[in-house]
């Protein structure tokens, strides 16, 4: 009987601590959870800083939710997608630019619109990604393509800018065959990493050339690159590089060093770069960033003869976030993208990163040590009428591929008459 | 029972067990013993290949879609891109160029050494340590050395007063397989010089010894002596040699991405700008390239063999 009694006592304790133990874990398994998010921009301290304090605020506001952020750099990052995501895995939420459409078409990536409080973003960016009538991606990022300028250096060619900040093409020749007679460098450019910068001269000229309905139908294969005006818009181009405009290291010249360039060493008298030259430029001067006391101004890209929309500009989406289709727990990634996404997250982008973004965000009066740059940056979107997106959101396969080989490289470094460049452009781009 | 006596029962226990023969293991034993690194091999080479070689007659579409094509890949890759034939042409140069300089240029430094030139330890690892550093620092060193502004290459031509001579090496399409090529060379010259230094001193030294007493020149002891001993070591450089060319990439991926104008694409930075950069999840025409490369390879790593293979045994 004892041993009856001793075996019972066994047994209900047994399944006591069971019930206990299995108590336990599924409760800790419903709130322990942990949000994978795979992140590019791991170079960039104050975009870093930015979205770890999102993964903390949510972390907060759900007790047992982990944010774990592994950061990248863009190419491994979009090849370690292209290889997790066909198997099933991958992590719940990851960065993305809008025109990687193939993770759309793919259905890699899920519709936020009944999971994101779409309050919180500007309409005009959420455009971007919206795909048939759905949208895809939470746009962080926003930029305009601006021309950023050395006020020194322009004064020292003796250049004055008008008051709407925009020289006329034969004005902005001039600037650099100016620069180049005293030994400075116009444009400072390279494509040493990137395949697009070497475009940022040809498409701005294209854009207000064209005006925005045919530019779109030119990189989306509607419109010949040996349209007349095309064709003009090159020859000033091909006019710019026999001026010596882009430096002799070009071809090889990186895009962070592009910026070193510009405001270190050597010098140059001009930048084209989207907005988020910020990123780079606006850390320390140890760290390779701009000096405190470099006289930045941003001009407008020139007015192009008989152009259809001069006050055009390129805005476009950089950085978003999206959320696998695989994920399995899509209402905890929605509340992270949410968390990025409010008005204050908003209000910080924009005064740490001093960069737009596609998040609604009250900010009137700028503080802080470059408050100057982005009333200037505010300024300089007076009055002008946007295109959203970059060529490179509307090229895709071998069109990209030429576009980065041709209208990026190899055109503005010199290598191709207008001639070949249209010629190589409407082979892989025209569908006419 | 005495220790010395249990001593002496367990010895004539022991003399009287058949030999065990560590080569004769039962089937339980090999199978413990290969089975880790089986797995390892099927589940990391045999699968991806025979994957590679499914996907190369298939369309790969989202969510494990497949769609057999048939040779629909190869025949649109052998009759409608050009970017491929160009990087095929761009691979066929820099193999063959780059798998003769590597193997003779090596050849050459190994002889210097093994003649005892003056400095020869130091030249040794002076030599060598290239072979010791990374793709990565290796392109990014060169890259600085290229540079137009701020390059040694162009600093060193200035210097010499053939500022005329001055370029953007990786930026022309004329310069930029050529200097990567240099680039790659110097990687890996020191390699097949210590595989031929360590031939060199593994020649038997009574034929050496009976040639310089027979009047031999040294040029003559080069052609009809060693060259001929080291036959099977030149073979072998020139087959890994050129198999590692055949499949270039990192060099090239780091140093100019395929650039300017597809001068330097190569088959494998295609395969993988087709893979992962032309916005698309297919897998099978790359797949296709991949396979077709590797046929290509095998072919011609057969007929370099068959071509290069010792005919008559030498004896010594």
């Amino acid at each position: 009987m004892h041993a009856c009694f001793a075996m019972r006592s066994v047994a209900a304790v047994g399944l006591v601590t069971a019930a206990i133990l299995g108590g336990v874990a599924t409760k800790a398994s419903a709130q322990n959870v942990t949000l994978e998010v795979w992140s590019h921009e791991a170079d960039e301290p104050a975009k870093v800083a930015f979205r770890e304090l999102a993964a903390k605020n949510l972390e907060k506001s759900r007790p047992g939710a982990k944010v774990k952020i592994t950061w990248y750099e863009k190419n491994p990052l979009f090849a370690a997608l292209k290889t997790a995501l066909p198997a099933g895995k991958g992590p719940d939420v990851f960065y993305l630019e809008p025109d990687q459409v193939e993770y759309i078409t793919a259905s890699y990536v899920i519709p936020l619109d009944d999971l994101v409080n779409w309050n919180n973003i500007e309409p005009w960016a959420r455009k971007v990604w919206t795909h048939n009538g759905k949208t895809y991606g939470i746009p962080q990022e926003a930029y305009t393509n601006e021309l950023y300028y050395d006020k020194d250096a322009l004064k020292k060619l003796g250049i004055a800018l008008p008051a709407n900040g925009q020289l006329t093409q034969a004005q902005f020749l001039e600037v650099a065959k100016k620069a180049r007679a005293a030994g400075m460098t116009p444009i400072s450019q390279g494509v040493g990493d990137r395949p697009y910068p070497g475009a940022y001269i040809s498409g701005e000229a294209l854009l207000r050339k064209l005006g925005p309905d045919d530019y779109q139908k030119l990189f989306t294969g509607k419109l010949s690159f040996a349209d007349p005006r095309v064709v003009e818009v090159l020859k000033w181009v091909k006019e710019l590089v026999d001026a010596g405009a882009y430096p002799k290291n070009f071809m090889t010249l990186k895009l962070g060093e592009s910026h070193y360039y510009f405001y270190s060493k050597p010098g140059a008298v001009t930048l084209p770069m989207g907005s988020w030259y910020t990123g780079r430029a606006f850390v320390p001067e140890d760290k390779g960033g701009q000096p405190e006391k470099f006289p930045l101004g941003i001009m407008q890209y020139p007015a192009m003869d008989g152009g259809a929309c001069n006050q055009c500009k390129t805005s476009a989406i950089g950085a978003s976030f999206v959320i696998n289709a695989a994920s399995k727990q899509k209402e905890l990634a929605a509340a992270f993208l949410n968390a990025m996404s409010t008005p204050e997250m908003g209000k910080m982008w924009i005064e740490t990163v001093y960069l737009q973004t596609g998040i609604k965000a009250d900010v009137k009066n700028f503080s802080g040590p470059h408050a100057a740059y982005f009333t200037e940056l505010m300024d300089r979107q007076k009055g002008v009428t946007y295109f959203i997106g970059s060529p490179r959101d509307m090229v895709t396969g071998e069109c990209k591929d030429t576009f980065a080989q041709v209208l990026n490289s190899a055109f503005p470094g010199g290598l191709l008459t207008v001639d070949q460049a249209v010629q190589m452009m409407n082979k892989s781009c025209y569908k006419g | 029972m005495s220790i010395s006596g249990r001593l002496s029962r367990f010895a004539r226990r022991n003399s009287a067990r058949p030999e065990i023969d560590a080569r004769r293991a039962g089937i339980g034993i090999l199978v413990v013993f290969l089975a880790p690194a089986l797995l390892i091999y099927a589940g990391f080479t045999i699968y991806p290949v025979l994957r590679t070689f499914y996907n190369a007659f298939h369309a790969i579409k989202p969510h494990g879609v497949v769609e057999f094509v048939g040779l629909g890949n190869f025949t649109a890759l052998l009759l409608a891109d050009s970017i491929f034939w160009k990087a095929v042409s761009n691979t066929a140069i820099f193999t063959i160029v780059a798998t003769i300089v590597d193997v003779f240029g090596g050849l050459l430094l190994a002889l210097c050494l093994f003649a005892r030139a003056p400095l020869a330890p130091l030249l040794r690892v002076v030599w060598f340590t290239p072979v010791l550093m990374s793709y990565v620092v290796v392109g990014i060193v060169w890259v600085w050395i290229y540079d137009y502004d701020w390059g040694l290459a162009n600093a060193v031509l200035h210097w010499l007063g053939l500022g005329a001579y001055e370029q953007s090496w990786l930026g022309h399409p004329s310069t930029a397989l050529s200097s990567v090529l240099v680039a790659h060379v110097w990687k890996w010259l020191g390699f097949n010089m210590i595989v031929f230094l360590a031939a060199l001193h593994a020649l038997p030294a009574e034929v050496l010894g009976a040639a310089e007493l027979d009047n031999c020149g040294w040029l003559a002891k080069l052609v009809y002596i060693i060259i001929p001993m080291l036959r099977a070591t030149i073979v072998n450089l020139l087959v890994l040699s050129f198999i590692g060319k055949m499949m270039v990439f990192d060099l090239i991926w780091i140093m100019t991405g395929g650039g300017p104008l597809w001068s330097t694409e190569t088959v494998s930075t295609y395969v993988y700008k087709r893979a992962f950069e032309w916005n698309t999840f297919d897998l099978g025409y790359p797949s296709a390239i991949a396979v077709l490369w590797f046929i290509i390879i095998l072919a011609f790593i057969a007929i370099m063999t068959r071509l290069l293979r010792q005919r008559d045994r030498l004896e010594f």
